[in-house]
């Protein structure tokens, strides 16, 4: 079922929103979508029971030209709850029938701030994955202090076997490419040390793998050579990836506070030191590019399914959506899959 | 094409081993198979034949060989009907 709540508009792109995903879910995620849709050029599936969502959309005056619709799911998927019941208990919960959307074509696009778990299970069940795929990946970009540098999985994938890593490497490579205008990105897999031999059993395959693959592939690197731009795609697992991505957006704030105890006993330069950081360095300009963009797609799936830390707030939500939308008209899907195009012919995935 | 041998096809395809590597006495760990992916060889077994398979079911099977004899019981009872 689907309520108008505004004339819809030609042209829009269309985003079904997993509207009980998240920590602050409903409230949280429908204040960031009525932000998001203040935009002319999208138009928004708020999914979930119509009951709560009708009641706390009508806390808000939508602006003239704001596309917002609900769409009936009488279930969700609650923190205690297994991902993988979205399959077999609750195929009708919110994120599945927003995943449906996109695999119907009434969306274009997915987002969820809920389990990341059960959106990527609702992609791969109710969307599908691209040929030669087998499980989604999250690309996202290290921004401030490695502008051209990209890593992948951030966390889709805790235990990988080796052909998910040149599906990884591929998936950056695209998103190096149209993202960071970079024509032929080196790839590199994150590893103990630079030889071959060094990593998991999974890593040394992946490694063989990479190295056959005819990508750009220049070889391994080590966790000190992640800032040092030698690699514009990082590889790693998303045990790996989530670990490095979650301290590496900890960092700025630290970096902050460290600096501003350390010179507590000298007014001058720790005001100095404050002018700097907030000048200079925000905080949230040393940390990585991925929070800004309120998290990341999910690389592999045939459409766009984007998701954000389930803490997210309002500012988030909308920065999210409104990255959806890009992902949708920078046509990301079709670059993958014609990407995964030339190695499907060759065998290799 | 018996019902081993499209089950074992499904699961193949699901898990990306090669399908010669399963046998009845392999187990889900054994062919690293993880929790999805037994639960899209569940559903996709449940569209291919037609039935449906509780979860304290599947929670029974120790290997591929219960897995296949279940489904065979469930396929010869259906069609008796």
């Amino acid at each position: 079922m689907i309520r108008n709540k505004n004339m819809v508009q030609n042209g829009r792109i269309r985003v079904a929103v997993d509207a009980m995903g998240g920590d602050y879910a409903p409230e949280e995620i429908i204040k960031g979508a009525v932000l998001a849709a203040e935009k002319d050029d999208v138009k928004i599936f708020l999914v979930g029971p119509v009951t709560i969502l009708e009641k706390e959309l009508a806390k808000y005056k939508l602006t003239n030209g704001s596309s917002i619709h609900i769409v009936e799911a009488s279930e969700f998927i609650k923190e205690n709850e297994s991902p993988v019941d979205v399959v077999r208990r609750k195929p009708n919960c919110s994120v599945a029938v927003a995943a449906r959307m996109v695999k119907s074509g009434e969306a274009d696009a997915l987002f969820s701030a809920g389990s990341s778990g059960a959106a990527a299970i609702s992609a791969i069940q109710f969307i599908g994955m691209l040929d030669g795929v087998y499980r989604p990946a999250i690309v996202g970009s290290l921004g401030s202090f490695a502008p051209n540098t990209v890593m992948v999985d951030l966390g889709a994938n805790v235990d990988c076997k080796p052909h998910q890593f040149l599906a990884f490497a591929i998936a950056g490579s695209v998103y190096a490419k149209k993202f960071l205008n970079i024509a032929d990105p080196k790839i590199a897999l994150l590893s103990t040390g630079s030889e071959e031999s060094k990593g998991s059993e999974a890593v040394r395959e992946a490694h063989a793998l990479l190295k056959n693959s005819g990508l750009n592939f220049v070889g391994n690197i080590e966790g000190s050579d992640i800032l040092n731009g030698k690699a514009n795609v990082i590889v790693c697992d998303g045990f790996v990836g989530n670990v490095l991505l979650k301290f590496y957006e900890s960092i700025g704030g630290y970096a902050q506070g460290w600096t501003e105890r350390k010179l507590k006993k000298y007014p001058p330069l720790r005001a100095l030191a404050k002018l700097l950081f907030r000048r200079l360095f925000p905080a949230t300009k040393i940390s990585s590019e991925t929070e800004k963009q309120g998290g990341g797609i999910l690389w592999g799936v045939d459409g766009v399914v984007k998701i954000a830390h389930g803490a997210s707030h309002a500012p988030q939500i909308a920065n999210a959506i409104e990255s959806a939308k890009e992902a949708v008209k920078a046509g990301v899907v079709e670059s993958m899959k014609s990407e995964l195009a030339k190695f499907n012919q060759g065998g290799k995935l | 094409m018996t019902v081993e041998e499209q089950i074992r096809d499904i699961i193949a395809r699901i898990t990306r081993v090669d399908k010669s590597i399963i046998t009845r006495q392999s187990t889900f760990k054994e062919i690293k198979a993880d929790s999805l992916d037994v639960v899209q060889a569940l559903v996709a077994v449940e569209e291919t034949f037609g039935i449906e398979i509780p979860d304290e079911e599947a929670q029974k099977f120790q290997n591929f060989g219960d897995f296949v004899s279940y489904v065979e019981n469930r396929v010869a009872q259906k069609e008796k009907v």
